[in-house]
């Protein structure tokens, strides 16, 4: 292979008809590692010899019985914020650079128990917080589609590797956004599952009950075969939903004929304007659905500004209390972004955070009744293309509202996918809700939205022009 | 909740959450205060003292079936 990246599915596929190794995929993914991460810096540890190795014990189960499912032999990177026993797990933190955990999280485990090739760890922002810092023991990761510009965070090195086809798939996590965010901006997939679908165990938290991991890839199909592996009650995470796994790929294919899409108008319209490429990229959007057989309806909610203080004020006060020891003993040892955001909480009281809690509740119950007649919600999901990743504000909290924190508040499935190009070349996104437990059908809309469109036929050039034949 | 701290309100709670700043770190945090206030009157809504929050506390089965010894 050279610089053909398959999807995980379209891999899935030939590994298991015994038509594509799973060392000379493994070997492609780290060609490309090692001719592209100097640039794009997707990686904090890459776990080399390992991957080759699981790569060939995975090549032999298969030649010996078959592919035990659609992600033995597939190459992904974890993020640096997920436990991985016996490899160094640093939150790209000064704090944590010889932490070498002896368990690994629960997301881990169960990714190689379905025989995945773990390539390395992927680039975060410190504990998943604070954007690109340049005061870090290694660098923030650069979008592939343009490496002078972000990749939004905190799941960076993930949405980078994905796009950049280092890796199939990934670990995301998020707690505002960090998984739609990146996804958004390096144009690829990502969904965030029901808050408690997959289990935070062993992962470094942000903000606890903000907190959700999920899988990132190039479509949502291939999130779709990584939430299978993923979701699942999980007794050593308190937040772990006991619910049934359906099978996130029945659906996938089956059209979306009759399907309700509420569209947020006044998110991206009047709460805060996007620019006039992501507008586009959601009105085309919303004509490709009606072009399915989808049924368009209007949806009003609380503005997102009232979502984006609820979420903030959780966040900022959980966070703070999740790094108190190390603010009040070790502040100087985080990133100059971190330490800003550890700062803010303690301009946060214990009253409003409880007020931010209630509110919590009202908003749920605001969208539970908003989408009793609908199966899926349809908003931005960034207000624009990448910035330059040297022009990211540093008191971003309050820079602009976020798109994505109302379905961190809300606990509801959320997946974004690429939605075309803006004025600049960089990818646009939409993002899709559903119901609580409902991946299926998000995974659905999403699913039918990517085939129907021409936006996954295209990797960043850099991917596909600077690989040695 | 007023749209800007002073200097000594500022340093109790900063002493208060134990957080060592220079001068300049705290008027750059000034600069922002009024952005927190913003939201903290944003999520403060007529609801009544009955209005609960979204975190409840309750058992669940596993709970209930602990043997206490």
């Amino acid at each position: 292979m050279t610089a053909a990246i398959p999807t995980i599915a379209e891999a899935a596929r030939l590994i298991a008809a015994r038509r594509l190794s799973p060392v000379e995929l493994t070997r492609a993914c780290l060609d490309r590692v090692h001719a592209l991460d100097d640039r794009l810096h997707a990686f904090v540890h890459l776990t080399e010899e390992r991957a080759l190795a699981e790569a060939r014990a995975a090549e032999a189960a298969i030649m010996a019985g078959g592919a035990n499912g659609p992600l033995h032999g597939i190459p992904i990177g974890l993020k640096d914020i997920v436990d991985t026993k016996g490899i160094p797990t640093t939150c790209q933190s000064k704090i944590l650079q010889d932490n070498i955990p002896d368990a690994d999280a629960s997301c881990a485990e169960k990714l190689a128990a379905a025989g995945t090739v773990l390539i390395g760890k992927t680039t975060t922002h410190e504990f998943a917080d604070g954007g690109p810092s340049f005061d870090l023991p290694r660098p923030p990761a650069r979008n592939p589609w343009d490496t002078a510009h972000f990749t939004a965070g905190s799941s960076s090195g993930t949405g980078a590797g994905v796009a950049a086809g280092l890796i199939l798939g990934g670990i995301g996590t998020d707690t505002g956004g960090s998984i739609r965010g990146p996804a958004a901006l390096c144009g690829i997939a990502g969904i965030k599952p029901t808050y408690g679908l997959v289990s935070r165990a062993g992962v470094a938290p942000a903000a606890f009950s903000l907190d959700h991991i999920g899988p990132m890839a190039w479509t949502a199909e291939d999130c779709a075969l990584m939430l299978q592996v993923l979701a699942g009650h999980d007794p050593r995470d308190p937040a772990s939903a006991a619910h049934p796994v359906p099978d996130y790929t029945a659906l996938l294919g089956t059209g979306i004929k009759g399907i309700r899409i509420g569209v947020v108008h006044h998110f991206h319209e009047v709460d805060y304007k996007v620019t006039d490429g992501v507008r586009s990229g959601i009105d085309a959007a919303i004509a490709t659905f009606r072009g399915l057989g989808a049924e368009i309806r209007e949806v009003h909610l609380s503005p997102l500004q009232d979502w984006g203080a609820c979420g903030s004020l959780i966040s900022i006060t959980e966070r703070a209390a999740a790094y108190e020891e190390w603010g009040r003993t070790r502040l100087r040892d985080f990133s100059e972004r971190v330490q800003r955001r550890l700062m803010l909480g303690a301009l946060v009281s214990g009253v409003d955070y409880v007020q931010a809690v209630r509110r919590r509740r009202e908003l749920r119950a605001e969208l539970h009744a908003a989408m009793a007649e609908l199966d899926v919600v349809l908003t931005a999901s960034q207000t624009g293309e990448a910035p330059k990743i040297d022009e990211v504000p540093k008191w971003d909290t309050f820079a602009v509202p976020s798109f994505t924190m109302p379905f961190n508040v809300a606990g509801y499935p959320a997946i974004t996918v690429c939605a075309g190009f803006g004025a600049g070349g960089l990818p646009v996104a939409i993002q899709l809700v559903g119901k609580p437990f409902q991946e299926p059908t998000v995974l659905r809309v999403a699913d039918a939205f990517e085939k129907a469109t021409p936006f996954r036929d295209a990797r960043p050039s850099l991917a596909t022009t600077s690989l040695p034949a | 909740m007023p749209a800007d701290i002073s200097d000594q309100a500022l340093d109790f709670l900063l002493a208060r959450a134990g957080l060592d700043l220079s001068d300049a770190e705290k008027a750059e945090l000034k600069t922002v205060y009024a952005g927190i206030a913003q939201m903290a009157e944003r999520v403060r809504q007529p609801r009544g003292r009955m209005a609960e929050l979204a975190h409840v506390y309750n058992f669940t089965a596993s709970d209930l079936r602990e043997d206490p010894a």
